[in-house]
């Protein structure tokens, strides 16, 4: 087999690219949606969090993973990675901050550069679904839930534990109490029960 | 749906015989059938007239044919496939775990991102101040009032650049949420009066 390996042509990203690309309509056609597309990713790098409609922000963080992943792979003195920055870039001074802090800022990970939310919604009320697209170790708070996961900690199985002896523990009580109150009423009820049958032997 | 289909025929029917009747003229008179009637009505029939009816009154365009039931429920109701106008129970609230907000299951909490979306603005705000047109080659380190620099060796501070906000950090915004960043021990003595109210 002659074939080169696709793996090494192209970077693999590591976010779900679908099968078809969204045309985001345009007057202008397909090069209006490449104006668009190069706004939002410029605008991701300079602002790393913004906020816009979901299929645009979708479909930029693609352009974006890419544009990442390929300066890491082949680092600024590659001429067609800096022809793809600077025509991905509307703002010039955004490459160097694309080899300069993204590129070791990203260098170690094993997961996607971006993150992509689903933004809140007004309960009553048709418009647009927004998302709020990020990259990842910026300076700012973070948005995602941060107690989501912590069930499997160890300090709260410790704690699950600890509560499921101390409820066994009183049931057990509990349950004791009641059997003792059972044994000692039930002679006195077996002798009502005797007195009673006795009586209409007597008459 | 059958009175319609009916009366589209029987009209399409009527259109076909007068158009004929048209083209090639009425049936001779002679094929008429000879037809005797014995008992002829002694009263003359009075001629309808709508007057009658409507005197000074006008005519609506009035429903045609009956609305069958199946049409007046999804008149009604609306129908699953496209529009429900009935209300219906939402089953994909969730309670926010950091602030106990409802919010829809898969989006962010509204009042827990209003919150960050104001402080990220006035963060982004303040370091395109800093940095205006020059090339950006270095990271951005945030801090706050009365903060300072985590201990990390030097070459760590390297490649930072260091954006400070005038005011005190957020509580919520606290990567460490036992210990207090910007509150100092109070060293007052004054006690909570208890016996009021």
């Amino acid at each position: 087999m002659n074939q080169a390996e696709v793996s090494k042509l192209v970077s693999k990203l590591r976010i779900k690219v679908p099968p078809k690309h969204r045309k985001l309509p345009n007057p202008k056609g397909p090069e209006g949606r490449l104006d668009k597309l190069r706004k939002t990713v410029t605008g991701l790098i300079k602002y790393e969090r913004i906020e816009l409609n979901y299929n645009r922000a979708d479909e930029a963080r693609q352009y974006a993973e890419r544009l990442i992943s390929e300066a890491i792979r082949h680092g600024d003195c590659h001429k067609p990675t800096m022809d793809t920055a600077n025509f991905w870039l509307l703002e010039k001074e955004l490459v160097h901050k694309l080899f300069k802090v993204l590129v070791p800022r990203f260098e170690n990970s094993s997961v996607a550069y971006t993150k992509l939310y689903n933004a809140p919604k007004p309960q009553y009320a048709r418009v647009l679904d927004k998302a709020v697209l990020e990259l990842k170790g910026n300076p700012y708070p973070e948005l995602g839930n941060k107690q989501t996961n912590n069930k499997y900690f160890i300090q709260n199985i410790l704690l699950d534990a600890a509560k499921h002896e101390y409820r066994q523990a009183k049931y057990a009580e509990v349950a004791n109490k009641i059997g003792q109150a059972g044994n000692e009423t039930s002679p006195v009820n077996t002798e009502n029960a005797e007195k009673l049958n006795e009586k209409p032997m007597s008459s | 749906m059958i009175p319609r289909i009916t009366y589209i025929c029987s009209q399409l029917v009527k259109n076909i015989e007068r158009n004929l009747f048209h083209m090639f003229g009425h049936p001779p008179k002679e094929l008429a059938l000879a037809y005797v009637h014995e008992h002829k009505p002694v009263s003359s029939p009075q001629k309808f007239s709508l007057k009658d009816i409507i005197g000074d009154g006008m005519l609506w365009a009035v429903p045609k044919f009956r609305r069958t039931n199946e049409r007046k429920l999804k008149r009604k109701f609306g129908s699953p496939e496209y529009v429900l106008k009935i209300l219906l129970p939402k089953n994909n609230i969730k309670v926010c775990q950091d602030c106990g907000h409802h919010h829809e299951k898969g989006r962010l909490c509204e009042h827990c991102y209003t919150k960050v979306k104001k402080e990220t603005q006035e963060i982004q705000d303040k370091i395109q101040e800093k940095l205006g047109l020059n090339p950006i080659e270095n990271d951005v380190v945030v801090l706050y009032e009365g903060e300072k620099l985590p201990d990390e060796p030097k070459e760590f501070w390297n490649g930072k650049r260091i954006v400070e906000m005038k005011k005190e950090r957020p509580q919520w915004f606290s990567k460490n949420l036992l210990q207090k960043t910007t509150q100092q021990p109070s060293d007052s003595t004054d006690v909570k009066p208890t016996d009021l109210a």
